[in-house]
């Protein structure tokens, strides 16, 4: 038993964090913002990162990929979300668009999209969630009806991260309302130039990009633009999820926030209240155990037995995120509604703590986690 | 990087389990405060398993052998001072105290005891007679001598961390108990586990205990590799975490057990009672955290972002 990530992976440890030192602005905190600045910061660093083949560093190395280790993917993951993902946008096509390819897309669409994920050229968005239909995907709505040799798809996405960003899109429609519900739904890749897509940002706590709604009016889409069968859209939807089942390593964030806090107080924080600093105490340990619970995951990954593992290691990391919001706003008292570059670590507190509290809703709900983890200890029932 | 336990370790667990199982489990524990033999009785089944052979302090894989040997001492309530007698120096047990308020569980065994606070202080014992209490019924209150030189700070974060793994089975067997009463328990017309409240508190002490176990099996795995601020830091985390780990499931088998759940011939009766002196004492979980704190400026409490700390 040891818990050592490999001399590689530490390797590529120091070697990110001096990348990101060296090319990603003081106060940066990701794409998601006003400022058009924080996009082209991304787009440039995703270029540098895949030219030194870290872009696609999971991805196996025919499909123009880094071959990286599992530690070294885990790492990468840890030190892009501790630095407020640098990457931008570009992770979602890194992390699931191109593995779904690699295992279902046509040699056509692995040659038009891969290589251009790989090099951080594209931003995909996911046109899954709808107003009617969030945790329970199964449920869409929008058609895709049959029309000449393809289809038109309407219907309305809502809350798409970087619709507006996003050239390309993963988009779910129901092709057949007659078929069993896991036969239901079919996945299209589609340009977001194409007539008939309208994208509508929608305010909100989180900032811009975060949410957008899509709506879809007789989109016309074709027999090569559909990912894998016609029909089996919820399996590889289910699929190309489970590449993600780990999460966004909530955790590294947490752990970097507190560390770049307690620089910034120096000797001050000895003088925070005991019970902040127990606090604090407490959650450095939450962090620690929901990392532990993330690697054992990662190290289950390939395991039928790995049962609910993932599952309980979002658990704790999305409920440390929040703690850790929580303990940040009150350590910073009547301050910690300041936000900006002068506001404490460059706004990055009150951005956590705005950006927290969807950590127990998006990418598979607190309760279906809890669900999963109960029917491994207890069975079916309910 | 290798999460799981050794195998050999695994299967000597799964001996060591067995053996305390037939012992008698929480219900030995049970007759145990009333039977003084069968403190002997735990003794021998100890030995029995090679409990007292294992050289802790130098040898990793013994270490992990008295890990899980702790564990499952844990989860059947043992009563016997595993820990204490596996950290013995000279033959004499170690235990762990609070110089305020001295209590030794088992203290009024046939043997000499010595004792050292979280200093690493050490004190000559005198050990009075037990006081039937329900809760920590083995806890014999002590007189300390003067302090009497030290012991090795290796010592004091090894007894936190064996007497961790003591906590993580008895949380893991409460967990345990806990899904088969609601599996089985019916109630308005259907077993308690097709409520969905239960089955969500169910999950959530299921995650605590799943993540303790991995806290409990990383500690383990490096304590002796790690510099000795590190490692000392690591054996209160663990502690700490340990502690409230067992309230949150104690308390959530006892809501879901109901009355049950407190008449001693359940074992979680028995389970919480002997397991709050490792819970409470020597300290509690809010001094544990106290004495963390330091560790967080100086880089013992060790993060993705802490500096290296000197070997």
């Amino acid at each position: 038993m040891d818990y050592d990530l490999g001399t590689d992976a530490v390797e590529l440890r120091k070697r990110l964090r001096d990348l990101i030192s060296t090319h990603i602005p003081e106060g940066f905190l990701g794409a998601c913002t006003n400022d058009p600045k924080d996009l082209a910061t991304t787009e440039s660093f995703c270029k540098m990162l895949a030219s030194d083949g870290l872009l696609a560093l999971a991805w196996p190395k025919e499909h123009g990929g880094g071959g990286g280790s599992v530690w070294q993917q885990t790492v990468l993951r840890e030190e892009m979300w501790a630095h407020h993902e640098p990457r931008g946008a570009q992770y979602m096509g890194i992390n699931w668009v191109g593995p779904a390819l690699m295992r279902y897309g046509t040699a056509e669409q692995k040659a038009r999209h891969m290589s251009a994920i790989a090099a951080g050229e594209v931003i995909w968005c996911q046109g899954f969630s709808e107003p009617e239909a969030g945790t329970d995907l199964a449920s869409l709505r929008t058609r895709a009806v049959p029309d000449g040799d393809g289809w038109r798809i309407t219907g309305q996405k809502v809350w798409t991260s970087y619709a507006q960003m996003a050239s390309w899109c993963v988009l779910a429609a129901c092709t057949d309302p007659n078929a069993p519900k896991a036969n239901r739904l079919s996945l299209f890749l589609v340009p977001m130039d194409r007539t008939g897509i309208t994208v509508r940002p929608i305010r909100s706590m989180l900032g811009p990009h975060h949410l957008n709604e899509v709506f879809l009016d007789g989109v016309e889409v074709f027999p090569d633009e559909v990912l894998g069968e016609l029909g089996d859209g919820w399996r590889v939807m289910r699929e190309a999820l489970a590449f993600e089942r780990v999460g966004i390593a909530r955790y590294a964030r947490c752990e970097s926030l507190l560390d770049r806090m307690q620089t910034e107080l120096g000797d001050d924080w000895n003088e925070l209240p005991e019970s902040i600093r127990t606090r604090w105490v407490r959650a450095l340990i939450d962090l620690r155990i929901a990392r532990l619970l993330a690697y054992r995951a990662v190290s289950l990954q390939d395991d039928p037995s790995a049962g609910a593992a993932a599952s309980a290691a979002r658990i704790a990391t999305t409920t440390c995120d929040q703690q850790v919001a929580e303990l940040l706003f009150d350590v910073l008292g009547p301050t910690a509604l300041d936000s900006g570059s002068s506001a404490a670590l460059h706004g990055a507190v009150e951005d956590h703590w705005r950006y927290a509290q969807a950590a127990t809703v998006a990418s598979g709900t607190i309760e279906v986690q809890r669900m999963l983890v109960a029917r491994e200890t207890l069975g079916a029932h309910g | 990087m290798k999460t799981a336990l050794p195998e050999d370790i695994a299967e000597f667990s799964a001996v060591a389990t067995k053996r305390l199982v037939r012992f008698g489990g929480p219900q030995a524990a049970l007759h145990a405060e009333t039977d003084d033999q069968l403190r002997a009785d735990a003794r021998t089944a100890l030995s029995d398993l090679g409990a007292f052979d294992l050289d802790v302090r130098s040898s990793s894989d013994d270490l992990l052998a008295a890990a899980v040997l702790c564990q499952a001492a844990g989860a059947t309530a043992l009563p016997y001072p595993l820990v204490e007698e596996v950290m013995a120096i000279d033959g004499d047990r170690l235990a762990l105290v609070n110089p305020e308020a001295p209590r030794i569980d088992h203290g009024d065994l046939p043997g000499d005891w010595i004792a050292a606070d979280l200093d690493g202080t050490r004190y000559r014992v005198q050990p009075s007679s037990r006081t039937a209490a329900k809760l920590g019924p083995f806890l014999v209150p002590a007189t300390l001598s003067p302090p009497d030189g030290t012991v090795p700070a290796a010592d004091v974060d090894l007894h936190l961390t064996l007497g961790s793994w003591r906590i993580v089975g008895a949380v893991q067997q409460c967990l345990e108990i806990t899904r088969q009463h609601v599996v089985a328990r019916m109630q308005f017309g259907k077993p308690l586990a097709e409520f969905q409240a239960v089955r969500f508190t169910v999950a959530d002490a299921a995650v605590a205990a799943r993540g303790l176990h991995e806290l409990a099996k990383y500690t383990v795995s490096r304590i002796e590799s790690v510099p000795a601020q590190v490692r000392s830091a690591d054996a209160l985390i663990l502690r700490l975490k340990a502690g409230e780990t067992a309230r949150l499931v104690l308390r959530t088998a006892h809501q879901l057990l109901g009355a049950l759940g407190f008449c001693d011939e359940s074992d979680v009766s028995v389970l919480d009672r002997h397991t709050q002196s490792l819970i409470r004492l020597p300290v509690s979980t809010e001094v544990l955290a106290m004495r963390l704190l330091p560790g967080i400026r100086d880089g013992g409490f060790e993060t993705l972002f802490s500096g290296p700390v000197s070997a």
